[in-house]
C-alpha cells in the first residue's frame, strides 16, 4: 500500500518537475523560409511542427512561405530568417561567391529535380537534338543544368534558342516552343493531369549529369552562436521528413490545414514526386538530406568551366556537415 | 472739432495702384479721389479695363494700395487689410458654394463670424420672402435660374451687415427683364435698410436709375473723369427713363464715357 | 432610363457574357483548357468555398487597412503640401521617386523591415494608394478658385475657416476621384503583398493555381478579386454620389 502510494507520489513528482522543466525552457523560437509558397514540397516542415518533433527538441518554428522574387538565400543573409530551403547547390555557390554568409546544412533532394519533355513527333531523340530548337527553361537554376547536358554533346548555348519559361505548359502544348523544362514534381502532374500524351522526358541522371537541389541553409553566425539551435532544427526537420515521406497522405493533410485552397490530388502527386528524388542514392544507403559531396563537387566543376563561377569558390565553404552527421540515424535513414 | 468729411462712411484719397516693374509696369488706378457719404447710394461706370475691380478689391482690404494715398473709412484711417471683415462685399460672380443649400449660403458669412448656425438660419429664414426666395431654402444652387442665384448672394452680402456694400455689376449676368425686376428690388430693399453702397455697372441706364451719384472713370490708368449728382426724386417709376433731367445726365454721362472708351480702344490697337 | 432598367441591362449584359464565355468554352475548350467553362469556375467556386471566404476576408481586410492608412496619409501630405509650398519641393519628388519602384522588387525589403504578417501586405497597399491620394489632394486644394477666397476673406475668415468651410469642400472630388483610383491600387497592392510569404488570401492562390495550372480555381480566385475589387470601388462611388456630387458644379 505504502509502496504503490510512494510510486504514485514519485510518478506525480517527476511528471510535475518534468512539466515544470519544460515551462522552465520555454521553446526557442527559430523560423525556417520556404522557397515557394506552402505546398507538399515542403511537407516534412509542417510535418514536423504539427507531430511535436521540433517541440520535443526544444524549438518552436515559424514556417514562412516564399513566393515569387523572394529570395531564400537573401532573407537568411540578413537575419530576417534563421533558416531556409533554397535552391540547388549552383545557388548556393553563387552566394557564396558574393560572400552572404550562409552555409548548407543537408540537402533535400539527391537528384535533379527539372527535366525536359518534347513531343515524340518532334524527332528529337536525345538532347543532341535539342540543336536548333526553341527551348524553354527557368532561368532561376534549371538553366545551369541544362547547358550541363547539353556540354556532353557538344551543344553550346549558341547552338539553340533558349527562352525564359513562363508558369504555364500551354506554350509547350500549343507547341510554341519544341522543348520545355518541367519540374518532375509539378509541371509533370500538370501535363499528365491535362491528358498531355506522347512525349518523351529527358532527365539530367541520364546523361551522367546530377544537380541536387533543395538545400537547407542557415546563417553562418547562428552556427557559431546557437549550434545546439542548428542541431535541434534539423533533427525535427529530418524527423519530420522521413515521417512525410513514410505517411505521404497524412504529411499533404497536415499542409493543406496550414494552406487552404490547395488542390490534394495535386498534392498528392507532389509529395510522392518529391519524395522519390530525395529516398534516393545516398538518401537511401545513408539518409534522408545527406549531401553528396561528389556529385555537388561535378557540379561546381561544370559551373567553373562555363565561367559562371569563379574557380575559388570551394564547396567545402559552402557547406558544413558536422550537423547532419549527427542527426540519429534513425530520424533520417529511411 | 467735427471733421467735415465724418459723414462720409469711406473717403479714397489720392489712391493708387501699380502692378509689375520696369518695361511691364501698369498703373491700373491713379490717384482716385471717391467719397460715399452715410445712406448714399453711389455708381461707378468706366470702360472696361478702368481699374474698376482694383478699387473693389482695395475698398474691402483685398489689395494694399501704393503708400501715398489715404483711406479713411467712418472717419478713422486705415491701412488696405484692415478692412477685410468690414465692408460687405459682391463680386460680379454670384460665387455660392455648390454643396451648400441656399439657407446655408446665405449665412455663409455669419458663420464665418462664428454666430450659431441656427440663429443664422432662422436669420436668414425671415429675410428669405423679401429676397423671393421663400420655399427655396432648401434647394442647391444648381437648381436656381440665374436671378435667384444672384439674389442668394445678395441676401449672403445683406446678411453681413456692414455700412458700406461694394456691389460689382451684380446684374451683368442677368437678362433685361430680370435685371429691371432685381433693379426695382435692390431699390427698394435699400431704402429700407439704408446702408451705403458703391455700385460698378456696365450700364448707363441702370447706373442712373440707382445712384444717388454717378462717378466716371477714365480708362487706364484709371482716374475719375466725372462725378455727377442725379437729381432725380425717389421713388423712381421705370418711366423716369424717359424724363428729360434722365437724359441730359445720360447724355453728359455717354459723351465721358465715349471718349474714354475710344482711348482704351486706340490704346488696344497699338 | 430609370436606376430600375439600368440595372437590369446591366443583369442581362453580364449573363449574357457569361452565356457566350460558356458556349465558346465549350465549343473549343478541352476539360483542362485555359479558359475553362463557366459552369467549372462556378463548381470549383462552390467546392471550394470555404478557403474562398476565408482568401477574401483575408485580403479584404489587407486592403482596407492599407487602404485607409494610405488615404489617411495622402491626405495629410496633400494638405501639408498646399500649406506649406516649401515642403512639396523638398518632398514631392521623392514621392514621386518612390513610385518609380515596381513593388516587385522590394519583396525581400518589405519582409525584412515588416514581417511576414499582415502588416507587409498593408504596407504595400498603403504604398500604393498614398501617391495619387497626396497628388489630388495637393492639386484639389490648389485649384479653389482665388475668387471665392477672396469673399471670404472679406468676410474676415481665417485660414482654418478658410480651409474647412472651401478648400476642403472645393478638393472633396478631386480626392474621392483618387479614393477611387486608391482602392483598386489598394487591392492589387494586397494581392501582391501576399505574394511575399504567406498561406492564406487570394494573392496566394492566385499563385498556387497559377502554380499548379489549376484554371477554373485560377478564374475562379479571379473573379473573387473582381467582385472584391467591384464592391470597395461600388461602396466609395456610393458614397462619392451621395456626399460628394458637387463636382461638376465648380
Amino acid at each position: 500500500m505504502a509502496g504503490r502510494l510512494g510510486r504514485f507520489v514519485a510518478a506525480a513528482l517527476v511528471a510535475g518537475i518534468g512539466a515544470a522543466a519544460t515551462d522552465a525552457m520555454a521553446a526557442e523560437a527559430v523560423s525556417v523560409r520556404l522557397k515557394w509558397v506552402a505546398q507538399a514540397q515542403f511537407a516534412g516542415f509542417y510535418v514536423a511542427k504539427a507531430k511535436g518533433f521540433y517541440a520535443a527538441e526544444g524549438l518552436d518554428v515559424t514556417v514562412n512561405p516564399g513566393g515569387p522574387n523572394l529570395n531564400g538565400e537573401t532573407l537568411v543573409a540578413s537575419g530576417a530568417d534563421h533558416f531556409a530551403l533554397a535552391g540547388g547547390i549552383e545557388n548556393l555557390l553563387a552566394s557564396r561567391a558574393k560572400n552572404l554568409p550562409i552555409t548548407g546544412i543537408a540537402m533535400m533532394l539527391q537528384r535533379t529535380p527539372s527535366a525536359y519533355v518534347a513531343f515524340n513527333d518532334s524527332g528529337i531523340k536525345s538532347p543532341k537534338d535539342f540543336k536548333g530548337k526553341k527551348v524553354s527553361t527557368f532561368f532561376t537554376g534549371a538553366h545551369n543544368t541544362l547547358y550541363a547536358v547539353l556540354s556532353k554533346f557538344d551543344v553550346g548555348a549558341n547552338d539553340l534558342s533558349v527562352v525564359p519559361q513562363a508558369v504555364s505548359m500551354a506554350p509547350f502544348i500549343d507547341r510554341q516552343i519544341d522543348v520545355a523544362t518541367v519540374m518532375l514534381f509539378n509541371e509533370l502532374n500538370v501535363l499528365k493531369a491535362r491528358g498531355v500524351k506522347d512525349f518523351t522526358v529527358f532527365r539530367a541522371e541520364d546523361y551522367g549529369v546530377s544537380f541536387p537541389s533543395d538545400t537547407l541553409i542557415v546563417n553562418e553566425k547562428l552556427i557559431a552562436e546557437r549550434p545546439k539551435t542548428v542541431q535541434a532544427f534539423l533533427n525535427g526537420s529530418m524527423r519530420g521528413w522521413k515521417y512525410a515521406a513514410a505517411n505521404q497522405a497524412e504529411a499533404v493533410d497536415i499542409v493543406m490545414k496550414a494552406a487552404s485552397g490547395l488542390d490534394r490530388a495535386h498534392q498528392l502527386a507532389m509529395l510522392a514526386e518529391y519524395s522519390k528524388l530525395m529516398v534516393a542514392d545516398l538518401g537511401t544507403s545513408q539518409g534522408i538530406g545527406a549531401m553528396d559531396l561528389a556529385k555537388l563537387e561535378a557540379v561546381r566543376q561544370s559551373l567553373v568551366e562555363r565561367k559562371v563561377l569563379d574557380a575559388g569558390v570551394r564547396i567545402d565553404s559552402a557547406l558544413e556537415p558536422k550537423f547532419w552527421n549527427a542527426v540519429p540515424a534513425e530520424y533520417k535513414k529511411p | 472739432m467735427t471733421d467735415p468729411a465724418s459723414d462720409a462712411i469711406i473717403e479714397l484719397a489720392g489712391i493708387s495702384r501699380t502692378f509689375g516693374g520696369g518695361a511691364g509696369r501698369v498703373v491700373a488706378i491713379d490717384g482716385v479721389d471717391l467719397r460715399v457719404g452715410r445712406g448714399e447710394f453711389v455708381t461707378l461706370v468706366g470702360p472696361s479695363g478702368c481699374g474698376k475691380s482694383t478699387l473693389f478689391n482695395i475698398a474691402a482690404g483685398l489689395a494694399d494700395a501704393d503708400p501715398g494715398g489715404e483711406i479713411r473709412f467712418g472717419g478713422q484711417r486705415h491701412a488696405g487689410r484692415d478692412l477685410l471683415g468690414r465692408v460687405s462685399f459682391m463680386p460680379q460672380r454670384d460665387l455660392l458654394l455648390p454643396w451648400r443649400r441656399v439657407i446655408d449660403n446665405a449665412i455663409l458669412a455669419l458663420e464665418v463670424e462664428g454666430m450659431r448656425r441656427a440663429d443664422a438660419r432662422a436669420r436668414a429664414l425671415a429675410m428669405m420672402p423679401e429676397f423671393g426666395l421663400a420655399g427655396f431654402e432648401r434647394h442647391y444652387p444648381h437648381q436656381l435660374s440665374g436671378g435667384m442665384r444672384q439674389r442668394v448672394a445678395l441676401i449672403r452680402t445683406f446678411l453681413f451687415e456692414r455700412d458700406l456694400m461694394l456691389l460689382d455689376e451684380p446684374f451683368g449676368a442677368l437678362d433685361a427683364l430680370t435685371r429691371t425686376m432685381m433693379q426695382r428690388w435692390l431699390l427698394d430693399v435699400w431704402q429700407r435698410h439704408r446702408r451705403s453702397i458703391l455700385f460698378i455697372t456696365h450700364d448707363v441706364d441702370e447706373a442712373i436709375f440707382l445712384g444717388d451719384r454717378v462717378v466716371v472713370m477714365t480708362a487706364r490708368p484709371g482716374r475719375i473723369k466725372l462725378d455727377v449728382a442725379v437729381d432725380l426724386p425717389r421713388p423712381r417709376p421705370a418711366h423716369v427713363a424717359t424724363s428729360a433731367g434722365f437724359l441730359r445726365i445720360k447724355s453728359a454721362l455717354l459723351d465721358a464715357i465715349e471718349e474714354e472708351s475710344m482711348k482704351s480702344f486706340t490704346m488696344a490697337g497699338h | 432610363m430609370t436606376p430600375g432598367r439600368i440595372l437590369a441591362l446591366q443583369t442581362a449584359t453580364i449573363l449574357a457574357c457569361l452565356a457566350l464565355w460558356e458556349g465558346a468554352a465549350r465549343i473549343w475548350g478541352g476539360p483542362y483548357s485555359v479558359m475553362p467553362s463557366v459552369s467549372a469556375v462556378l463548381a470549383d467556386m462552390v467546392a471550394n468555398h470555404a478557403a474562398l471566404a476565408r482568401g477574401i476576408l483575408r485580403t479584404l481586410t489587407e486592403t482596407v487597412l492599407g487602404f485607409a492608412a494610405g488615404a489617411a496619409f495622402g491626405f495629410l501630405a496633400g494638405a501639408a503640401f498646399a500649406q506649406f509650398r516649401l515642403l512639396e519641393r523638398l518632398l514631392l519628388p521623392l514621392l514621386v521617386v518612390s513610385q518609380t519602384v515596381p513593388v516587385i522588387a522590394f519583396g525581400a525589403l518589405v519582409v525584412i523591415w515588416f514581417g511576414n504578417g499582415i502588416l507587409s501586405k498593408v504596407v504595400i497597399a498603403f504604398y500604393l494608394t498614398f501617391f495619387p491620394v497626396t497628388v489630388n489632394t495637393l492639386r484639389g486644394l490648389m485649384s479653389v478658385d482665388p475668387q471665392r477666397v477672396d469673399l471670404m476673406r472679406s468676410f474676415g475668415a481665417s485660414a482654418w475657416t478658410l480651409f474647412w468651410r472651401l478648400r476642403l469642400p472645393f478638393a472633396l472630388p478631386a480626392i474621392m476621384a483618387s479614393l477611387l483610383l486608391g482602392v483598386s491600387l489598394s487591392l492589387v497592392g494586397a494581392i501582391v503583398g501576399e505574394w511575399f510569404g504567406d498561406t492564406v488570401g487570394l494573392g496566394i492562390m492566385l499563385v498556387q493555381a497559377m502554380y499548379a495550372e489549376n484554371m477554373p480555381r485560377l478564374w475562379s480566385v479571379v473573379v473573387a478579386c473582381g467582385v472584391l475589387g467591384a464592391g470597395l470601388y461600388g461602396i466609395l462611388a456610393a458614397i462619392e454620389r451621395r456626399f460628394v456630387w458637387w463636382g461638376r458644379e465648380l
